[in-house]
Parts: C-alpha cells; sequence; structure tokens
C-alpha cells in the first residue's frame, strides 16, 4: 500500500469535519432541544389534552342532556298522572255533585208533593167547610120548593119537617165542630 | 482492457448473502405484518435489529475492499 | 492492493475514489465542512419559524416542523423504545434525523451536490454518539454488568449454543453496532454519489471528448440515467436517514428493554 493510496482511502475520516460535525450537531441539538422540541411537546400535549378534554365535554353534555330528557320525561308522566287524577277527582265530584243534585231535586219533588197534598187536604176540607155552611140554605131552599109544593098538605108538611129537624139534630153535634 | 481492484469484485460477492438475508428479513416482516397487523411495532424492531444485523456483512465487506 | 492492468483506459476515465477528495474553499475549510455547517444552520432556522408563533392550529411551517417531529416521536421512538422512556430520547432522534436528512439530500441539490456523508468522518463521529447514547442508557437502567450480560448472555439458551452465541452477540451489540451504523451511511452516500458521477461524467465525456458520433448520439441515455438516479438517490437518502435514525432508537430499545 503506498502513500499515496492511504491518502485516497475514503475510510479515513477528515479531523476538520469531524470536529465541525459534531459542533454543529450538537449546537443544533442544543438549540432545538431547549427552545424547539419542549414547545412541540406541549402542543402536542395540549392537542390531545383538548381532543380529550372535547370529548369529556361532549360526553358530559350527553349525560346531562339525558337527565334533563329523564327529568322531563318524569315530569311529563307525573303531569300525565296528576291530569288523570285530576280528572278522576272531577268525574267523582261531579258525580257525587249529581247525586247531591238529584237528592236535593228528589227531597224538593218530595217537599212540593207533600205541600201539594197538603193544599189539596186544605182546599178539599175548605170546600167541604163551605159546603157544610151552604148545605143548610140550599137545603132550606130545596125544603122550600119541596114544600111549597106541599103545604096543602098541613100533615104531611110537619111531618116532613119533624123528620128533618130530628135528622139535624142527629147530625148536629159534628156539624158544629166541623164548622168552627 | 480493464483497470481495477480485485477488492471489488470480493466486494461483490460479499454482498450477495446479505442481499439475499436482507430480502428474507424483511419477507418475512412483511408476511407477519400481513397476518397480525397489530403486531406492527414490535415485529418492526425485530425486522430492523435483523436486518442490520445481516447488511453488517456487506458492509464488512465494503470496508476490507478499501481497507485491504 | 490494487491489481491493475497495464494501461489506463484510453480516453475515458472513470470517477474513482479521488474525485471525493474536494479542494478546499479557504485555508483548510472545505466543502462538507461547510455543508455541515449549512445543515445546521438551515434545520434551526426552520424549527425556529415552525415554533415562532406557536398555535394549537397550526400554520404551514408549523405543521411541517409537528409533522416532523411527530414523525419520528409517535413511529420511530415510540414503536421502538416504548414505554415512558421514549420522549426523554425524542429530541436527539429527531435533531439527529433531520441533520442526516439535509446532509444527505445536498447530494441532490443543485450547486451544493455533494453528500456530506460521502466523506465518512461524520457518520463516525454521530456512531460513536449514539454508542456513547445507548451505551449510557442501557448502563444507567441495568448497571454496567447487567448492560454487558444483556447484550452478550441470551438467556434460554443451551450451553452449547452459548459458545457459538455469545461471541456474536459480543460482537454484534458491542462492537459492530457503531461500525455498521457510520458505514451503511457513508457506504450509501459513497455509492450513489459514485454512481450519479458515473452518469454525468460519462455523458459529458461521451458528448464533449469521444470523437465517435454514435458515442455522442447515445450520450443523452447517459444524461437520462443520470436524472432517473438522481430520484433514485432521493429515496435512498431519505431512507438512510430513517434507517440510522430507526437503529438507533431500536438499539436504545434494545438495551433499556427488561429480557432479551
Amino acid at each position: 500500500m503506498t502513500i499515496a493510496a492511504e491518502e485516497l482511502n475514503p475510510l479515513v475520516p477528515h479531523l476538520a469535519e469531524i470536529i465541525v460535525g459534531l459542533v454543529a450537531f450538537g449546537l443544533l441539538f442544543w438549540v432545538l432541544a431547549k427552545t424547539v422540541f419542549p414547545q412541540f411537546e406541549k402542543l402536542y400535549a395540549e392537542r390531545t389534552d383538548q381532543i380529550e378534554g372535547g370529548l369529556k365535554r361532549a360526553e358530559s353534555a350527553q349525560a346531562e342532556a339525558d337527565a334533563l330528557k329523564k327529568r322531563y320525561e318524569d315530569q311529563l308522566a307525573g303531569a300525565r298522572a296528576e291530569a288523570a287524577r285530576i280528572r278522576d277527582d272531577a268525574r267523582a265530584e261531579g258525580q257525587q255533585i249529581k247525586a247531591e243534585l238529584r237528592t236535593e231535586a228528589e227531597e224538593e219533588a218530595a217537599r212540593i208533593r207533600a205541600r201539594a197534598e197538603e193544599q189539596v187536604v186544605a182546599q178539599r176540607e175548605s170546600a167541604e167547610r163551605s159546603l157544610r155552611g151552604e148545605i143548610g140554605g140550599l137545603s132550606a131552599e130545596l125544603a122550600e120548593r119541596i114544600l111549597g109544593s106541599e103545604l096543602a098538605d098541613p100533615r104531611r108538611r110537619s111531618a116532613t119537617v119533624d123528620s128533618f129537624l130530628s135528622e139535624l139534630d142527629a147530625m148536629a153535634p159534628a156539624q158544629t165542630t166541623g164548622a168552627s | 482492457m480493464i483497470t481495477g481492484n480485485l477488492n471489488a469484485i470480493g466486494y461483490g460477492l460479499s454482498a450477495i448473502g446479505p442481499g439475499i438475508g436482507v430480502g428474507i428479513v424483511f419477507a418475512a416482516f412483511i408476511n407477519g405484518v400481513a397476518r397480525q397487523p397489530e403486531a406492527r411495532g414490535q415485529l418492526q424492531g425485530i425486522a430492523f435489529i435483523g436486518f442490520a444485523l445481516s447488511e453488517a456483512l456487506a458492509i464488512l465487506g465494503l470496508v476490507l475492499a478499501f481497507a485491504l | 492492493m490494487t491489481t491493475t492492468a497495464t494501461a489506463p483506459a484510453p480516453g475515458f476515465e472513470a470517477p474513482g475514489v479521488e474525485d471525493f477528495q474536494l479542494p478546499p474553499v479557504f485555508g483548510p475549510v472545505t466543502k462538507p465542512v461547510l455543508e455541515l455547517v449549512l445543515a445546521a444552520v438551515i434545520i434551526a432556522a426552520f424549527f425556529l419559524v415552525a415554533v415562532r408563533k406557536p398555535a394549537l392550529v397550526p400554520g404551514k411551517t408549523q405543521f411541517l416542523g409537528e409533522a416532523f417531529h411527530g414523525l419520528v416521536r409517535n413511529t420511530i421512538a415510540r414503536d421502538m423504545i416504548g414505554g415512558r422512556d421514549f420522549v426523554k430520547y425524542v429530541p436527539f432522534l429527531t435533531a439527529l434525523f433531520a441533520f442526516i436528512l439535509v446532509n444527505n439530500l445536498f447530494g441532490i441539490i443543485p450547486f451544493i451536490q455533494f453528500p456530506t456523508f460521502s466523506h465518512p468522518s461524520v457518520p463516525y463521529a454521530l456512531a460513536a454518539l449514539v454508542y456513547v447514547v445507548f451505551t449510557y442508557a442501557g448502563i444507567r437502567k441495568h448497571g454496567f454488568g447487567g448492560y454487558v450480560r444483556l447484550s452478550t448472555w441470551p438467556p434460554d439458551v443451551p450451553w452449547w449454543v452459548r459458545i457459538i452465541l455469545t461471541p456474536i452477540e459480543f460482537l454484534s451489540n458491542l462492537v459492530l453496532r457503531p461500525v455498521t451504523l457510520s458505514l451503511r451511511l457513508f457506504g450509501n452516500m459513497f455509492a450513489g454519489h459514485l454512481l450519479l458521477l458515473l452518469f454525468v461524467l460519462g455523458g459529458e465525456y461521451m458528448l464533449l471528448e469521444a470523437g465517435d458520433w454514435q458515442l455522442k448520439v447515445l450520450s443523452p441515455f447517459a444524461f437520462l440515467m443520470a436524472i432517473v438516479f438522481t430520484f433514485f438517490e432521493a429515496f435512498v437518502q431519505v431512507i438512510q436517514a430513517y434507517i440510522f435514525v430507526m437503529l438507533t432508537a431500536s438499539y436504545i430499545g434494545t438495551v433499556l428493554a427488561d429480557d432479551h
């Protein structure tokens, strides 16, 4: 191997390149590791955090919405039950009112009927009474008329009068109490 | 009339074996990933170590081609 | 050891190792050195702009920065290291990824067009740094004995396998890891740049210097291939940066693991 060939051996390193390469790479690494890559890592972490946080937020929002929906549904069901209850109550109340009204009406009707009956009785009594009062005059008139035709016969007249009077006598006590 | 260095021929010969070896390593790697894509990460490491190991022989050949 | 045929090929000389020995721009400062500084400045500026006005809903630059950071954080660090420990290593891994990626991409950016890591110096240095980081992490977690045991003493293995396995584990876990890590990066960048050089210089030679008109006619195909391989190189450069960081994370992950 000649000296010239050794100079041309491509495997022989150049000291200047080694030094400059190491220094350049060292400085590059130092600058990047100090300033750039922490920033990237931070951004990376932030972004991951934000995405995960966003997912978490969406999840919680979903859960909240679910809860809200459940609450509304519960409320709705409650309202429905309430409405049904109110309707039932109203129906019951209505029934009760109807029943009350009916009994009241029945009572009223009964009362009216009773009063009507009473009135009828009273009217009949007053009619009886007035009839009974008139009956004396009428009978006397009737008697006159009858008697007028029969006065010619004094005997018969006196007999008739007698029998009439005796009849009246028999009736008299009842007559006087009814008239008073 | 050819000028040149016999070492270059020697290097050429020394590169045959590693060439085949590297091919086999990556063929196996591809097969493995095709069968189990989820094992890619692990296989990749093994594949590159195997690749480096076989390639080392070719590189030694290159060095010796210049150094001898 | 070079076995050369007698004469160099007439005319075209294929690009080789000597094309990577760039003349210094001024003093001892060479192009890769400038590129290293430029890469560090570009990355720092980009990320500082990205966090200038941090907001939960990011702007364009901030979004790009965060996407980059998120890629390293969630795909590489979390899968490879796992647990809660990984956050601690994310800045290192992200800076490493950005630094390697930009330096690699210098290989195809017009007017720069030289991948810094086609010189092995910085890959060596970065791999050594990674080695220090994961060794320190392992020793702090398991203690020195525990760390060595974890690295060399696979559990549940019969003794006759262990005779073979333990040296292999020792070599691969404690010796070869940084070596392969750095050389993989260097080798890919070196070979990729060499490939592009070959097509561009070859096309140039065919177009300008070759006497035959047939070669002149064919030269556009060389340039076309150069363009195609430029895209391919872009892909390789991204992949290599990714693999470097991926392996770093994976090494940290294995030394932090509870069992083997």
